[in-house]
């Protein structure tokens, strides 16, 4: 017998032990796509929320080519505020995203006081005679300070700041780089650190080490793969643009000799807009695909957005001429995506379904709940199908086996379920159609 | 046979381009015979003689460069003109092969010339 579980199904229950508690609040964090800021936050919220470690408050340094620079300050102003932050986050059933939500408002309350004290501290984190707290980053080692207001290593702008006579600075290493530094104290509730805490939250501080790493090098592979499509996007849009403006002015030189026909006045004159037309076109599509970045993923309701699509002027412009097949469950649940993006995935998905199929074929998009936290929306087709080689390029921009495309549609949708954490799917065989399966986080609606 | 039209095999897959160097070719006063893809250019081919050939690259199906070698094993003799959107596959040693390499503009002059060259060695 072989059974499956799916690692997000790990809900641990409120009395568990705290260490099982903060590392499972961590590590699940680090599993969602959430921006590395995001994470980030949630690291610091589980090393200070009251069901944590049992820390008060936790200073994030980041390292920026080789200084070390404030970066986030968690924690409350003061013991009043401390007990409502710990209260709502020792909410039953409190969840990351709401962790996060409260956090952000936390940060932004704060901005003025905590987070805005900390970006004025910068260090040479490799320098001989950095001071503490950037020491424990140059010697990658975990600092425990006590009577810090006597100790002559610690910068004493830093104590000003933090104001506490005992912290733990822990740098966040991975594969032997120091890639930031966590500071933690019990300004509030003046509890000593304890030992059992210091290895906590050490283990904390290398779990955050390697998440840092590993999203960092995922954002730097992104801005390789954008420069490499650069260069395929200068080379496809020579062409893609030569080609209309060679026709354009070809028929134009002909327009301007004398004893030109009638008939081929007016045929050039309506190649010439067709081909202006064209190069609109490509421009629309460009500047569509050059987005620079995608608006941050939301959970929102996804039937409005739906039916827009679907009786988009364009859609219901095709429809008559194939068997167009809607099949959505009632209650649709809310999806993570940016709305927009998600109604410009589906008008894509459509759009492709349409050119493939010959008319009369059928078209069917499908929406239903899979395993808990997953939605799948599908659009099917019974047109051409997609050969194996093909496939292994369908998400490469400007691959296309349209006559007029350009090969943006699938790349746009592919970087919008990359940046929401969704995933798609594409079975395909020649002569039998294609099918196209996205799927979405999603949680039902309160 | 020297007052004979001289006879050009056009492929281009752009319609409006393809129209409009078969309409500006003729004027030169060649026998031009139009073509959309190089299947049907090598269709042309197996029926009658041409005195060169000019070909776009990028092309659904069989590109530009596989139609020239096709031709290359057929027909040595026939001049080969690439007419390409792309400057860049000059890089590329497939197109050595051909006679001369335009780069497409709107002024057809420099491939007008570059026909007459050809035909005139």
């Amino acid at each position: 017998m072989i059974e499956k579980i799916d690692f997000k199904s790990f809900e641990i229950e409120r009395d568990a032990p705290k260490e099982l508690m903060l590392l499972s609040i961590i590590s699940q964090s680090f599993f969602q796509p959430f921006s590395l800021e995001d994470n980030l936050l949630v690291a610091l919220t589980a090393l200070t929320s009251g069901s944590g470690v049992g820390f008060n408050r936790a200073m994030l340094f980041l390292k920026e080519g080789d200084r070390l620079k404030g970066e986030m300050w968690l924690g409350p102003g003061s013991a009043e505020e401390a007990g409502d932050i710990w209260e709502i986050l020792a909410t039953p059933g409190i969840g990351y995203i709401e962790i996060i939500e409260h956090n952000r408002t936390l940060v932004r309350r704060n901005e003025d006081t905590l987070s805005r004290r900390v970006r004025d501290l910068v260090y040479a984190a490799d320098a001989e005679n950095v001071l503490i707290p950037a020491l424990a980053s140059r010697l990658k080692n975990i600092l425990l300070v006590r009577n810090a207001s006597e100790e002559p290593l610690v910068d004493r702008r830093f104590l000003d700041i933090i104001q506490v006579d005992e912290f733990l600075c822990i740098p966040l290493i991975a594969r032997d780089e120091v890639l930031g530094e966590i500071v933690l104290d019990n300004a509030i509730t003046r509890t000593p650190i304890s030992r059992g805490d210091i290895k906590l939250a050490g283990l904390c501080g290398l779990i955050a080490g390697n998440y840092i790493y590993s999203a960092t090098l995922h954002r730097k592979l992104l801005e390789m793969e954008k420069t490499s499509a650069m260069g395929q996007m200068a080379m496809f849009v020579t062409h893609q643009i030569r080609n209309p403006i060679v026709a354009i002015g070809g028929f134009a030189d002909q327009l301007l000799q004398p004893g030109l026909a009638e008939d081929k006045r007016d045929r050039n004159i309506r190649i010439i807009r067709e081909e202006i037309h064209r190069l609109e076109h490509i421009i629309f599509q460009m500047g569509h695909f050059l987005k620079v970045s995608l608006k941050e993923p939301i959970f929102f309701d996804p039937a409005t957005v739906i039916a827009a699509v679907l009786e988009s002027p364009e859609i219901q412009a095709k429809r008559p001429a194939y068997d167009l097949r809607v099949d959505i469950e009632d209650g649709l649940p809310l999806l993570y995506c940016d709305p927009t993006s998600f109604g410009e995935v589906l008008r894509n998905l459509l759009d492709n379904a349409f050119d493939a199929t010959p008319t009369g074929g059928r078209i069917s998009v499908r929406g239903y709940r899979k395993a808990g936290d997953r939605y799948v929306l599908s659009v099917r087709d019974t047109g051409k199908g997609i050969t194996n080689p093909d496939k292994a390029q369908l998400f490469k921009p400007f691959f296309t086996t349209k006559e007029k495309g350009m090969g943006l549609g699938l790349p746009f949708i592919k970087r919008v379920m990359d940046t929401c954490g969704g995933k798609i799917e594409v079975r395909s065989r020649v002569a039998s159609g294609a099918l196209f399966k996205l799927s979405f986080r999603c949680r039902d609606k309160e | 046979m020297s007052n004979a039209k001289k006879r050009i095999l056009l492929v281009e897959d752009e319609q409006p381009l393809c129209l409009l160097y078969e309409e500006e070719l003729s004027k030169e006063g060649y026998d031009v015979t139009a073509v959309t893809d190089a299947d049907t250019a090598l269709e042309a081919l197996d029926r009658g003689p041409f005195d060169l050939i000019v070909t776009d690259i990028r092309m659904p199906g069989k590109d530009g460069i596989e139609l020239i070698t096709h031709v290359m094993g057929r027909r040595r003799d026939i001049p080969i003109i690439i007419n390409s959107a792309y400057q860049s596959y000059k890089e590329d040693f497939m197109t050595w092969a051909a006679d001369a390499y335009v780069v497409k503009s709107s002024s057809l002059d420099e491939l007008k010339a570059k026909i007459r060259q050809l035909l005139e060695r």
